[in-house]
């Protein structure tokens, strides 16, 4: 027994000993592969690190600056003076901004600024020192040559180019050494205006957002930005900047001056302290001065004194040989006896519920919770359909019936059995709707409830305009991320309203307000009637009905002077009409612009509906040049005539900022896979799995 | 002794195993990008000889909606109308919103920075792509800029009035763990 125990001990030893071994080798094994695998992952994920140069937020005057090593380095800027007009529905602003070059060479500064998506940008101004030079409106390719030609001859020059049709660029060539340079645009645009408040947002993108003095070099990725830069050995600026936390001083001059046309109710500004004054019709808002840094977007908001009956405003520009009018009506605030009588009106309402595969979740839940309230609101006069639509279409009942109890009932039993899934295929759910077989006298409603997830919008959009008669569609769009470019421009062909519901905590809001407002329509028919005689082209063509809460604008010229305009309407089955006559003063700022932008959006919309970019676009150049508006095809230079700078190769280079505009929601698609990963980790797994092997075959041999 | 041998083979079997799942999980990513193209390839053509527009296979929720070509680097791809998750795996996809490839208007398509999308990091400005549409019409474009953006920097998505081909794959190319916030984006102007 003895024995066996003392032969045994050492067995157990050298077992504990082997597995000691064993455990070790392992172990360093495993070290190693994993200090190998850690050291491939810093080495590959350096690259993230160094890519965020558009951490800059927008409207930032960029010039570069090697001497940071590739960093980008925003230029101190002065001032910038805000000045906003309002004048009925048009916001006519004016940004004066100073730049100044701290550094010791002559640069080319790129500024990039966002606008509001209607904005339309006229006006140019550089001014060196005491002289102004104002900028000319060019077609976009000559404007560029022009633009070019003036740098290469050493000359100070600024182009204002349309990137998207809310997205500008500024470029100022030849900021000479500590010289301080101002730019002032001007632009319009359109108020958003809703259930009678108006909004106006001013984006304060002036603020340079970071300085990367410790930046790493700018990777290979900004081709862009290289190929415009400089030559290697040009030497480079380098601004003096105030320390780092500090940032440079930044000061913000924001004056609103609101002329409506009818009585202002109450004004607010969102993010931002302001001093408010009544005089006369105007309202006065400016910032109080010594806030901090503005670095939120400036927004006002303000509502009309309301009132019994529509309430309408005609404002006038003469330009050249052609009268330009802007009516705005203000619709009226039903009584609760209007309301009543208005609601008699029977509707033909059909509700088109997208079940595609990409509802599935949320959406469809806030889709089906949409489509119930709407079935919620229908009376035994109206009339309804339902229908689904994913690859196939599918429809509740072949025609429209009645909104009894029991057909009511039995629509809300097939909507809970919708589920989600397959393809998208719209086409034929619209077809069936918008079938011109509507039943006379109804008002017939087609409300689309989808997350807009199409690709062939235009064939859509020559849809709806072919067979849209005298149906109204109100478009829906439901999840974090709809389609609001189909959607907005569905409705507008569609002569509706497009509702955005983002959360389904907001299905409940967003639905009864669009149902109240399109229990009726307030003003319906409306038509706009000119002097006699006077040849008058408006925009829009035919004016949609107007809904509860909604203002309609026309945009008119006239090669004559404009008298008294009758608009006419039908409020409930009473006829309604309104007359509108020219102020004595008929120098309105901004108006004849605003129409020219409306012309140019119409065009540019018949691009979608098919027409050839040949013929559309010597017609928006015509206008454009016609009224000095930056559009697609046309861009603002002003060149100075002294040539200032160096000729020649210019040292600078282009960088593009990002927009702080708020964008809610939504991502860019998320396109990478784990297969580098499950490629590394599987190859180490194997490699693990021939190193035990190895160890195994070892221990068999020793042992 | 034979016990623990028998462990250590049980170890190595396992990690063998583990192994070849995960090599061959990334071989699979590899194999459907490319076989699914070559199916796209034959739905493609029977669409544009006057078919109807065909699903690649039966059980797709996807079917071709472009050609995207770089003729210098000899790309040739199958652009899909779906752009979630699983269809990428297929091919590059047109961004549900944004316009039709070759119309008026930013056509966005998006793909997998390793896959269908890795050559983006080596088309450089002026670099020529071609993109046919579904009526057999070749629009040609033209690289205009290079960037790096952050995910939820859609501006990128927004709509314009001129003709723009907008490509987009998640940034960096290398990194080993998905889920990146950048995005890779190329925008070209057409020019035919």
């Amino acid at each position: 027994m003895q024995g066996t125990a003392a032969r045994q001990q050492p067995r157990i030893q050298d077992a504990i000993g082997d597995f000691a071994r064993l455990v070790a080798k392992a172990f360093l094994g495993g070290i190693g592969v994993a200090v190998a695998m850690s050291l491939a992952i810093l080495a590959l994920s350096a690259n993230v690190q160094a890519a965020t140069i558009n951490e800059t937020k927008a409207g930032t005057l960029l010039l570069k600056d090697a001497t940071i090593d590739g960093g980008y380095a925003p230029a101190p800027q002065v001032a910038t003076e805000v000045a906003i007009d309002v004048t009925g529905m048009v916001a006519r602003t004016r940004v004066t901004q100073v730049f100044h070059n701290p550094g010791s060479e002559f640069v080319e500064g790129v500024y990039v600024f966002p606008l509001p998506e209607k904005a339309a940008v006229d006006r140019l101004w550089m001014k060196i020192g005491e002289r102004v030079i104002e900028g000319r409106i060019r077609e976009k390719e000559e404007a560029r040559r022009t633009y070019e030609k003036a740098k290469a001859e050493g000359k100070k020059a600024a182009l204002v180019e349309q990137q998207r049709p809310n997205l500008f660029t500024n470029a100022i060539a030849h900021i000479g050494p500590n010289e301080a340079i101002e730019i002032r645009i001007e632009y319009q645009q359109a108020l958003a205006y809703d259930g009678g408040t108006y909004k106006l947002r001013f984006p304060l993108a002036v603020t340079p957002r970071y300085l990367r003095a410790a930046a790493p070099a700018i990777p290979d990725e900004p081709k862009a930005a290289e190929a415009q830069a400089l030559e290697p050995g040009e030497t480079l600026l380098e601004p003096s900047y105030a320390p780092e936390g500090c940032g440079p001083l930044n000061t913000v001059d924001i004056a609103v001056s609101i002329d409506a046309g009818v009585p202002v109710g109450a004004v607010t500004s969102s993010y931002h302290e302001t001093v408010i004054e009544k005089a006369g019709g105007r309202t006065m808002i400016s910032l109080v001065k010594d806030q901090e840094e503005a670095n939120r977007d400036f927004e006002l908001t303000w509502t009309l004194a309301p009132g019994a009956t529509p309430q309408a405003a005609m404002f006038t520009q003469t330009r050249g040989d052609h009268e330009y009018a802007l009516l705005m009506v203000v619709p009226p605030q039903p009584t609760a006896a209007e309301r009543a009588a208005f609601d008699r009106m029977p509707r033909e309402t059909i509700l088109i519920i997208d079940t595609s595969g990409s509802m599935e979740g949320v959406s469809m839940t806030q889709a089906k919770a949409a489509l119930e309230m709407a079935l919620d609101t229908l009376r035994p006069s109206d009339r309804f359909n339902v229908l689904e639509f994913n690859s196939i279409m599918r429809t509740w009942l072949p025609s429209a019936v009645p909104a009894t109890a029991d057909n009511l009932a039995r629509a809300r039993a097939w909507v809970k059995q919708l589920r989600a899934g397959g393809g998208t295929n719209m086409a034929p759910a619209l077809r069936f709707a918008l079938d011109g077989g509507e039943t006379p006298g109804y008002l017939r409603q087609v409300v689309f409830i989808t997350d807009g997830g199409v690709g062939n919008e235009d064939e859509l959009f020559k849809l709806i305009v072919a067979r849209l008669g005298n149906s109204r569609l109100f478009t829906v769009g439901i999840g974090s991320a709809p389609n609001g470019h189909f959607m907005t421009k569905a409705a507008q062909y569609g002569r509706g309203t497009f509702t955005s519901i983002g959360d389904v905590k907001e299905v409940q809001e967003k639905m009864s307000q669009l149902f109240a407002k399109i229990e009726a329509p307030v003003l319906r028919d409306v038509q706009v009637r000119w002097p006699d005689g006077t040849p008058v082209e408006t925009f829009p063509p035919r004016v949609p009905d107007l809904y509860l809460g909604e203002p309609v604008l026309v945009a008119a010229a006239a090669k004559a002077p404009l008298g008294t305009v009758v608009v006419t309407g039908l409020r409930g089955n009473q006829p309604w009409s309104v007359a509108l006559t020219p102020p004595p003063d008929r120098n309105a700022a901004g108006v004849g612009a605003l129409w020219a932008r409306a012309k140019i959006a119409s065009l540019m919309d018949t691009l979608a509906q098919g027409a050839d970019v040949a013929q559309v676009r010597p017609q928006v150049v015509n206008v454009a040049l016609e009224h000095h508006l930056v559009s697609a095809y046309t861009s603002l230079v002003a060149v100075d005539v002294t040539p200032s700078g160096p000729a020649g190769g210019v040292k600078t280079a282009m960088v593009k900022a990002s927009l702080p505009q708020g964008y809610v929601g939504g991502s860019i698609p998320q396109t990478d896979t784990p297969a580098t990963l499950q490629l590394l980790l599987g190859m180490l797994a194997l490699m693990s799995a021939a190193i035990v092997t190895a160890i195994g075959r070892r221990t068999a041999r020793i042992a | 002794m034979s016990g623990r041998a028998r462990a250590l083979r049980l170890v190595a079997l396992l990690l063998a195993l583990a192994g070849t799942w995960q090599v061959a999980s990334a071989g699979w990513i590899h194999a459907k990008a490319a076989l699914a193209q070559h199916l796209i390839a034959s739905a493609w053509n029977g669409a544009r000889d006057g078919g109807p527009s065909r699903r690649p296979w039966p059980w797709a929720d996807m079917r071709p909606v472009a050609r995207l070509t770089v003729p210098a680097r000899g790309i040739d791809l199958y652009v899909l109308d779906n752009a979630d998750g699983r269809a990428l795996a297929f091919g590059p996809a047109h961004v549900s919103g944004t316009a039709a490839p070759g119309s008026p208007g930013n056509a966005v398509i998006v793909a997998h920075r390793d896959t269908h999308f890795a050559f983006l990091r080596h088309l450089a400005v002026d670099d020529e792509i071609d993109v046919e549409g579904a009526r057999g019409v070749i629009a040609r474009y033209r690289v205009r800029d290079v960037s790096v953006v952050d995910k939820e920097e859609t501006r990128v998505l927004e709509p314009a009035d001129a003709p723009l081909l907008t490509l987009i794959t998640c940034y960096p190319f290398d990194a080993l763990r998905p889920g990146t916030r950048l995005r890779y984006v190329v925008v070209a102007d057409r020019i035919a």
